[in-house]
């Protein structure tokens, strides 16, 4: 699934710098990017490594686990594979918002073989991020919490300010 | 051609981990041997035989490591290999020096083959110290003299072909007394190998075989004929008759008159040094020990060529499986439990229509049938899981040498039940916490000597491991007969550090107190050493334990000695459960903990020191809503639910549920540890429709609701939402 739209950004992408020239096209690719995957949570565009997400479902049933610390709301299974369900929205002390079709767990692997599920408000696309594109955490401002890596501002969508997160540091809490 | 080189490296890669797998196993062997020796040797006594084994495992060891590329272990083995030699030779005595060397080097393998899997520190300065004090203990030159094999009128044909291991041999039995006698039996080719092998056992407790080799005679053309020198301290006739069973003949070899006697003897080649290549097949996987030379080697060329076919054949029927693998086909069968509760379903939904019913009994009767073989098959994948517990225990034993030494303490270690069989996953996982257990016995529980004879006990103390089977769990006992443990001192060190008010303290009950030594924060060791405990990271322990679904009790008495005692489940992957409700939600409780299932009844409870209390057969039970406990809210209880009596260890508690669901057996699979914090679940497990349930740990909650009325973990439970 990540493939499919991994491949479509790089189409998009290539459609945007045939337009520039071709020569404008080789200077970019020179360029060291990484790929982050973009979603929605409480309005706000966040954006993650995509190397750490391995699949992103629909949210299947979930068992809540009583006495679990306050993000988690759950376990579930996916493919027989037992997952541990947060909600970013809480992780983040955002309002909780309902289930709804547009909402998508992003299944990652952080540290060794526990599997996260995280749940989040709308998946949006990849975005590839020259660095140049990437800020630090620091023009957000004095003190920030661990789990925030920086700011993306990818030059293609000027419209769009992506917060960038560091998984490990946000499920650690 | 990328993929092909990758599918290259994979082949590689399953080859090495046979060769770990191999050592790893080999090293056990060798740990285990050598232990054996040590004890021999403290009787003042040896084993050839075994050194031989020694000998054999390390010369294996060598030619592995040398294929892998393993270069420290190979000239650790290759020095070894030399000291063992001598020692197999006579060339140097079995002392404690070179005892303590060879612990050594046992001990630096496993870290040599932790590094090997990529893991730990650089082991190079070790090897090179052992490297200097194999040296030392070796002998390399050779003692000369006469030999006293001349005073026998041996065949100098037999004598030619001896090894040198061979002519030690007999010439130390000759010291030491022995009479020889010459053996004629004749074998059939086809049995040769297990009919040797028995004639073996047989001459064993009454002496030593020192050689054997075909005469060349014998009338039968399928039979072959073999002439067997053994040194034992018998009497002709005894050996005529234990021997009876074999149709042989036997010679005793008489003096020679002393002016005829042969100044030497013919020293043969080393035989025992054959150096075939070790017999690893990467691409079979396994690899068969019977197969590697025995040193000495009997004379394998004497053998015919038929005989050895036949032993090639009679090869090891083991398959050495990755646990990863067995993990996956548990799940599969798993998978299938639950196909299998979805087939009943349709069943069912038959069972409505009239005009389906041949077609159902039809499905019913395969379903049974399903259900049988299914069955069959989870057990029997549940019985390749196990192993012995003695494969933990022998690593212990080399801990409670090792200690012993160091603290200068007499030990006994008494090992019964090795034998008794847990799940492989449980025996890895128990090493570490019966490590710590005897550990504390022997650091704190047993006395130094000048104490032990003060009290008239006797200087060796004595720390037991005790494994044995109850019903669906394993029990293990470590206990010592050292100082015991008071309750009231250890409750004065909780006041100390703050875990138990004064008046806690006082109103504390004894077993209470001994649990103390669980607690996370009360192991500081002076404290505990100054009074009279042990408890250095008991609290671990026994958060280990719990992990395996077990439970960790102590009882102890002051000047008798203490004793722990862990219970276990036999298994670890499926388990049996009872599917509750509660709240709306549900729930797997294992039935191992399971006593029996009754009605609630609000009217029959009482309220005794602010706790829900009820009358089962008698005896008092304590009663816990799980509802509660788990913060779940409901807008209607249910009128009447049920108590299910949950027993751990020598607890009791009832928890009530809404209502019970049946009963199954389930794949438990672990919380991830995320979930860390939230105490009371053993794992999740799924149901037949993409739903996953939690499994209760019983253990935990039991403890807990004993808990919930003391003082101290009011706190805790005040925490939890009521």
């Amino acid at each position: 699934m990540t493939a499919i739209v991994k491949r479509r950004g790089d189409l998009a992408r290539s459609r945007k710098d045939g337009s520039a020239g071709s020569g404008a096209s080789r200077t970019r690719d020179n360029e060291k990017r990484v790929e982050y995957l973009a979603f929605v949570l409480a309005g706000d565009t966040y954006a993650v490594r995509i190397a750490v997400v391995g699949e992103i479902v629909r949210p299947p049933p979930i068992t809540e686990v009583p006495r679990a610390p306050s993000p988690i709301i759950g376990v579930t299974s996916v493919r027989g594979r037992l997952v541990t369900v947060m909600d970013l929205r809480r992780r983040f002390a955002l309002p909780e918002a309902p289930i709804d079709g547009k909402t998508r767990i992003l299944l990652v692997q952080v540290d060794g073989d526990e599997h996260v599920g995280l749940l989040v408000d709308e998946v949006l696309s990849v975005f590839r991020l020259a660095e140049s594109e990437i800020e630090g955490a620091t023009v957000l401002g004095g003190e920030q919490p661990a789990y925030l890596a920086g700011v993306g501002r990818p030059k293609e969508r000027k419209d769009l300010v992506l917060v960038l997160l560091d998984l490990r540091a946000a499920i650690a809490s | 051609m990328a993929e092909q080189g990758g599918g290259g490296k994979g082949e590689n890669d399953r080859a090495r981990e046979e060769f770990l797998s191999e050592a790893q196993e080999l090293i056990d062997g060798l740990g285990r041997d050598v232990l054996a020796l040590d004890e021999l040797a403290k009787g003042g006594r040896s084993d050839p035989e075994l050194i031989n084994d020694v000998f054999r495992a390390v010369h294996t060891l060598k030619g592995l490591s040398g294929l892998f590329g393993a270069a420290l272990m190979s000239g650790l083995s290759h020095e070894l290999e030399e000291v063992l030699d001598d020692l197999r030779l006579g060339r140097i005595e079995l002392s404690q020096r070179v005892l303590d060397v060879v612990f050594r080097a046992v001990e630096l393998y496993g870290l040599l083959l932790t590094v090997e899997r990529g893991s730990g520190a650089d082991p190079s300065a070790d090897v090179e110290g052992l490297l200097v004090a194999l040296g030392e203990v070796s002998h390399r030159g050779r003692a000369g003299g006469a030999s006293p094999v001349a005073q026998y009128e041996l065949d100098p044909g037999l004598l030619g072909v001896l090894t040198e291991y061979e002519e030690h041999r007999l010439r130390t039995n000759i010291q030491n007394g022995m009479s020889l006698y010459k053996l004629r039996v004749s074998f059939p080719l086809a049995t040769i190998d297990t009919a040797l092998d028995e004639l073996k056992a047989s001459a064993r407790p009454h002496g030593e075989i020192i050689t054997y080799l075909p005469t060349g005679g014998g009338s039968d053309a399928d039979a072959i004929e073999l002439e067997i020198l053994i040194a034992s301290k018998e009497q002709i006739e005894v050996l005529r008759r234990d021997l009876s069973a074999h149709k042989l003949v036997i010679d005793e070899v008489p003096r020679r008159p002393l002016a005829q006697g042969r100044t030497s003897l013919p020293v043969a080649a080393p035989a025992g040094r054959v150096s075939l290549a070790p017999s690893f097949n990467p691409e079979a996987g396994t690899q068969v020990l019977g197969q590697l030379p025995p040193a000495p080697a009997p004379l394998p060329s004497l053998v015919p060529p038929e005989a050895r076919e036949v032993s090639l054949r009679s090869v090891s029927q083991t398959v050495r499986v990755d646990i990863r693998k067995l993990d996956h086909l548990m799940n599969v069968v798993g998978e299938l439990a639950i196909v299998r509760t979805e087939l009943m379903t349709v069943v069912d939904r038959l069972r409505n229509r009239a005009d389906m019913r041949p077609l159902m009994q039809e499905l019913l009767r395969l379903h049974r049938s399903f259900e049988r073989h299914l069955g069959q098959m989870q057990g029997g994948i549940l019985e390749v899981r196990m192993v012995p517990l003695g494969q933990a225990f022998e690593k212990l034993a080399r801990v409670v040498r090792q200690l012993s030494r160091e603290h200068d303490k007499q030990v006994h270690l008494v090992i019964t039940g090795a034998e008794t069989e847990l799940d492989k996953l449980i025996v890895e996982e128990l090493s570490d916490p019966l490590m710590h257990m005897i550990r504390n016995a022997l650091d704190h529980g047993i006395e130094s000597r000048d104490d032990r004879l003060r009290t008239g006990k006797p200087p060796l103390g004595t720390i037991a491991l005790n494994a044995f089977q109850k019903g669906n769990q394993v029990l293990l006992e470590v206990e010592d007969d050292g100082r015991g443990m008071d309750p009231k001192a250890l409750a004065a060190v909780a006041v100390q550090r703050g875990i138990l008010t004064p008046e806690e303290a006082r109103d504390i009950s004894a077993r209470d107190a001994l649990s103390l030594i669980f607690r996370p924060g009360f192991t500081t060791r002076d404290e505990v050493t100054d009074t009279s405990g042990r408890g250095v990271g008991m609290d671990v322990v026994k958060t280990n334990i719990g992990k395996l679904g077990g439970v960790v009790e102590v009882t102890s008495d002051v000047g008798i000695g203490t004793k722990i005692t862990i219970t276990l489940p036999i298994t670890l992957a499926i388990i049996s459960v009872l599917f509750v409700e509660i709240a709306g939600r549900t729930y797997a409780m294992p039935l191992a903990s399971i006593e029996e299932a009754i009605v609630y009844d609000a009217s029959l409870t009482r309220s005794f020191e602010g706790r829900e209390v009820m009358t089962v057969r008698g005896a008092t039970l304590p009663v816990c809503h799980l509802a509660r406990t788990f913060g779940h809210t409901t807008s209607s209880p249910p009128p009447h639910g049920f108590v299910v009596v949950t027993s751990v260890g020598n607890r009791r508690v009832g928890f009530v549920v809404d209502s019970l669901i049946g009963q199954q057996d389930i794949v438990i699979k672990a919380l991830g540890r995320t979930l860390r914090g939230a105490r009371g679940f053993a794992g999740a497990t799924e149901l037949g429709d993409q739903r996953v349930a939690l499994v209760l740990d019983a253990s935990t909650l039991v403890e807990e609701a004993f808990q919930a009325h003391d003082k101290t973990s009011e706190k805790i439970a005040g925490r939890l939402p009521a």
